[in-house]
């Protein structure tokens, strides 16, 4: 009995420290952003900062409300575009899929999700936004890394509401089917509205995915400036304005771009808070 | 049954066809207008890159506000990009695009436009009747000839030697006049080299070229930007720095001391179907401040 305490202390104590690695690491991060950010923002001035519209840091002049404006107009996007989609695959495979389609859907969308985003970016960049150019005259723009970003969040999206609607009961199915409802209309309003909370979860996930990707969208959004006038015009989220002025940045220049990694941090702080919400009432 | 189906669901029906409406509603609104205009799409790198300030500075698009400040006055809606493939896919993509990238990165893909009726190559950069180019520099800590080790001492002597001149050259930059002939004397040792994104591909050649002629010596070489690649060499972080700008006041004061190495032009380039024979710097400087927005008012 003390042989086996004597064990298990030291290894108690390696779990706990290798639990401690992730949660060491987000501190960290979390004081060097808010070391360097905060002192920015104070500088800049919090109002002028967020609802600034001009960007033109040479001149002193710190706005980055257009590449808020711009990250919620492209994640918006990006649900309207992946979420019908992602929702009625994973529909499609938790209840009507044959086996030997979902032999071939289920790795597909794995590979969707292990595709990494620069090759996303590259199928944008040289696919996607000669086609939107042509039909609707857009180019790079909003409506094009909304496109491309929408393809990205399907395997999250499928993945985790598809999970949430094989795990409603068999029973509801059955209930629905016992009162004389279709297998769709069992499924669209027995199934689906039991599964409701693991599907709103995975379109929050859906979300904080398109709010953090970064490297496709440098590539298709046209990253100006400009407050975004329509779906048509170029766009620049906050991740990418981080990665794209980084390199070259200064000074207050270099440390007002660590700020806008705050902002960002604090808006993907909300989106899990707001998961947290979901499964709660869960 | 189906209408009954219709009268459970109505806030899931209508927010649908509110959905449907609204996507059909900006598609056709985008139809619209895309179709037969012909706007120029402007695109630009990203501010405090180093070759949009030689761009903007040659062009005339920075110019002075009434408080004398400087101010880049490239459009706000401009494209722009950290990248000079991703501009040249751009444009090679986009028969209504322009942009601007080193002249040794031009290739057959996109369609370099002359300025005021003088093509964009290394000749016309060479005889000085193309006007817009810029150095790329390498800076030293004090004159190179006595502050550097042996081995960067052998390093920088082939940089500038007329055997060089040829690497540079085949690589479609302009290289300064040199009559010496490296020889290697035998030295060996590492060397770092560091600065510039836009002089590294250059350098990346030169050590290839160096180390076939010095095998003992090893270069290595950091890719950042020219203000890091200056306080590099001041610091001591590394041997030899690239610039692809001249030095500033403050930089000259602290010792630093340049070379300059080649000469690069900017080349503006359009999509090869693009019609257009040519812009003068004015058009560039208008297309760039949002003054002209259409190919038609360029004929």
């Amino acid at each position: 009995m003390k042989h086996k305490q004597f064990a298990e202390g030291p290894m108690r104590a390696l779990f706990f420290a290798a639990a401690c690695v992730s949660i060491f690491f987000v501190v960290l991060i979390c004081a060097f952003l808010l070391a360097s950010g905060v002192p920015a923002i104070g500088k800049i001035g919090l109002f002028r900062f967020l609802t600034g519209v001009v960007w033109r840091p040479r001149n002193g002049l710190y706005g980055i409300f257009p590449f808020l404006l711009g990250s919620v107009y492209v994640t918006a996007g990006a649900i309207l575009v992946g979420v019908p989609v992602g929702v009625l695959t994973a529909v499609y495979l938790a209840r009507f899929c044959p086996k030997a389609i979902a032999k071939l859907l289920d790795p597909a969308i794995s590979l969707l999700a292990g595709t990494p985003s620069i090759i996303f970016g590259f199928f944008g960049l040289v696919v996607l936004t000669p086609l939107t150019e042509r039909l609707f005259g857009a180019g790079k723009s909003i409506l094009t890394a909304s496109l491309l970003l929408g393809i990205m969040i399907l395997p999250t999206v499928i993945s985790v509401s598809a999970s949430a609607l094989r795990a409603v009961p068999q029973s509801y199915y059955e209930g629905a089917l016992a009162l004389g409802a279709t297998p769709e209309r069992s499924m669209f309003f027995s199934v689906i509205p039991a599964a409701k909370s693991g599907i709103m979860a995975a379109i929050v996930l859906g979300v904080s995915r398109a709010v953090g990707e970064t490297m496709a969208v440098m590539m298709v959004a046209g990253n100006s400036t400009a407050v975004p006038a329509g779906i048509a015009s170029r766009v620049r989220t906050l991740t990418t304005h981080i990665a794209i002025e980084m390199g070259y940045a200064e000074g207050l220049h270099r440390d007002s771009l660590i700020a806008t990694a705050v902002v960002l941090l604090v808006l993907i702080l909300i989106i899990y808070f707001l998961l947290s919400l979901i499964k709660k009432e869960k | 049954m189906k209408k009954m189906q219709f009268t459970q669901r109505p806030k899931a029906l209508l927010a649908l066809l509110a959905v449907f409406a609204f996507l059909a509603a900006t598609l056709a609104g985008c139809g619209g207008n895309g179709a037969n205009s012909n706007d120029i799409h402007v695109l630009s790198r990203e501010d405090g890159s180093g070759t949009r300030s030689a761009f903007v500075e040659l062009f005339g698009v920075e110019a002075q506000d009434s408080s004398g400040e400087k101010v880049d006055r490239t459009i706000d809606t401009a494209e722009i990009t950290n990248n000079t493939a991703v501009m040249m896919v751009t444009v090679q993509g986009d028969a209504k695009a322009i942009g601007y990238i080193s002249l040794g990165s031009l290739n057959g893909s996109v369609k370099a436009l002359p300025i005021g009726g003088v093509a964009a190559s290394a000749a016309t950069v060479r005889d000085n009747s193309y006007p817009i180019c810029r150095p790329f520099n390498v800076v030293t800590k004090g004159d190179p000839l006595q502050v550097l080790s042996p081995a960067a001492n052998d390093f920088y002597l082939y940089i500038i030697s007329s055997n060089a001149k040829a690497e540079v050259d085949g690589n479609g930059y302009v290289s300064m006049d040199s009559s010496a002939e490296y020889e290697s004397k035998g030295a060996a040792g590492k060397v770092t080299v560091s600065g510039s994104s836009s002089v590294s591909p250059l350098m990346e050649k030169l050590i290839e070229a160096y180390n076939k002629i010095n095998p003992n010596v090893s270069v290595e070489l950091q890719t950042s930007d020219s203000s890091t690649g200056i306080s590099d060499t001041l610091s001591g972080a590394c041997d030899i720095g690239m610039a692809s700008r001249a030095l500033k006041e403050g930089e000259l004061s602290q010792g630093a001391a340049e070379t300059t190495i080649a000469m690069d032009g900017i080349a503006v380039i359009v999509n090869p179907a693009n019609t257009i024979a040519g812009l003068t710097k004015e058009q560039v400087r208008d297309i760039y401040t949002g003054d002209i927005t259409s190919w038609d008012e360029l004929g």
